[in-house]
C-alpha cells in the first residue's frame, strides 16, 4: 500500500480522473473528499464488506422455509416449477 | 416497485424461438429455463464476481420468493424477493453509473429485488445491497446503497415452526 501524509486541504491524485482531498481533520476523524467520474462507485469499505458477507451467508439456503409474517400466516409450498 | 411481471406476449414469442436452456442445479436437479428468465450480471455479485449468468426460478404462483440460480455453478443459488412487498417506504436509488452499466434508459425499465437470508428463526432481506435488473436486456447488477435507513439484515418474516406429525409420549 502506498502511504502518504497529507495536511488539511491537501490532495492526492489517482490516475487521470480521481482526486482525494483532506477536507477536515477533527480529533481522530478525517473528512475525505472524493472527486471521481460517476462511472466509479465510491463507498465506505465496511459497507461493501457487509454486503459481501451477507451474500456468502445467503448462498447456504437450501430450501424455502415455511414462514409467517407479522400480519398474516402464509406458508410457502415446497418447490416445484411451473 | 411491483413484483416481477408476467412476460408480455411478444417476449414469450422470443423465448420460444430459441431452445430453452437446461440448467444444472444441486437443489432442483436439471431445470429447463426459457431465455426470458436468463439474466446476465456482468460484474457478478459482491464476492462472486466471476459468476455472471443466472436463471430466475419461480417456485410457485404466489411469486413471493424466487431463486436466483447460477447457470455456471450448480451449488450457487440465492433466494430473492421483491423488497416493496416487505418495506413500503423502500427506495433503491439507481445512480447514473448504474444506469450506464445496465444500459438503462428509464428507471421504469428496472426491477429491484433483494437477497434473503435466514438467521435462527428470522428471515432477513439485504436492503443495503439490492439487485437491479434491466428488463429490456436482462442485465443486472448488485448495487451498494449508502442510505443509512436500510440495513443488510432487514427482518421480513419469522420461520414457521414445523408441526410434529405425531405426539411422542415421554
Amino acid at each position: 500500500m502506498l502511504v502518504l501524509s497529507r495536511r488539511r486541504d491537501e490532495s492526492i491524485v489517482i490516475g487521470e480522473d480521481i482526486q482525494i482531498t483532506v477536507v477536515d481533520i477533527r480529533g481522530d476523524k478525517v473528512r475525505i473528499g472524493i472527486d471521481a467520474p460517476t462511472t466509479i462507485c465510491v463507498h465506505r469499505k465496511e459497507l461493501r464488506e457487509a454486503i459481501r458477507r451477507e451474500n456468502e451467508q445467503a448462498k447456504a439456503m437450501q430450501e424455502l422455509p415455511n414462514y409467517v409474517t407479522p400480519a398474516a400466516t402464509v406458508s410457502v409450498p415446497k418447490r416445484h416449477f411451473g | 416497485m411491483s413484483a416481477w411481471p408476467k412476460m408480455a406476449k411478444s417476449q414469450e414469442a422470443l423465448a420460444t424461438r430459441d431452445e430453452p436452456m437446461h440448467v444444472q442445479t444441486t437443489r432442483f436437479g436439471t431445470v429447463e429455463v426459457g431465455n426470458d428468465r436468463l439474466l446476465d450480471f456482468p460484474a457478478g455479485l459482491l464476492g462472486f464476481s466471476s459468476y455472471t449468468r443466472f436463471a430466475l426460478l419461480q417456485p410457485d404462483e404466489d411469486g413471493i420468493f424466487y431463486w436466483l440460480q447460477s447457470v455456471d455453478s450448480p451449488e450457487l443459488a440465492f433466494v430473492v424477493t421483491d423488497p416493496a412487498r416487505w418495506c413500503d417506504e423502500y427506495e433503491a436509488t439507481v445512480r447514473r453509473e448504474h444506469m450506464d452499466v445496465l444500459d438503462l434508459d428509464a428507471v421504469g425499465d428496472a426491477r429491484v429485488f433483494v437477497i434473503v437470508n435466514k438467521y435462527d428463526e428470522t428471515l432477513t432481506a439485504n436492503l443495503q445491497g439490492p439487485l437491479v435488473v434491466n428488463l429490456r436486456n436482462r442485465r443486472g447488477m448488485q448495487i451498494v446503497l449508502s442510505d443509512q435507513r436500510w440495513t443488510t439484515r432487514w427482518e421480513i418474516a419469522r420461520v414457521q415452526q414445523p408441526v410434529p406429525l405425531e405426539c411422542v409420549s415421554a
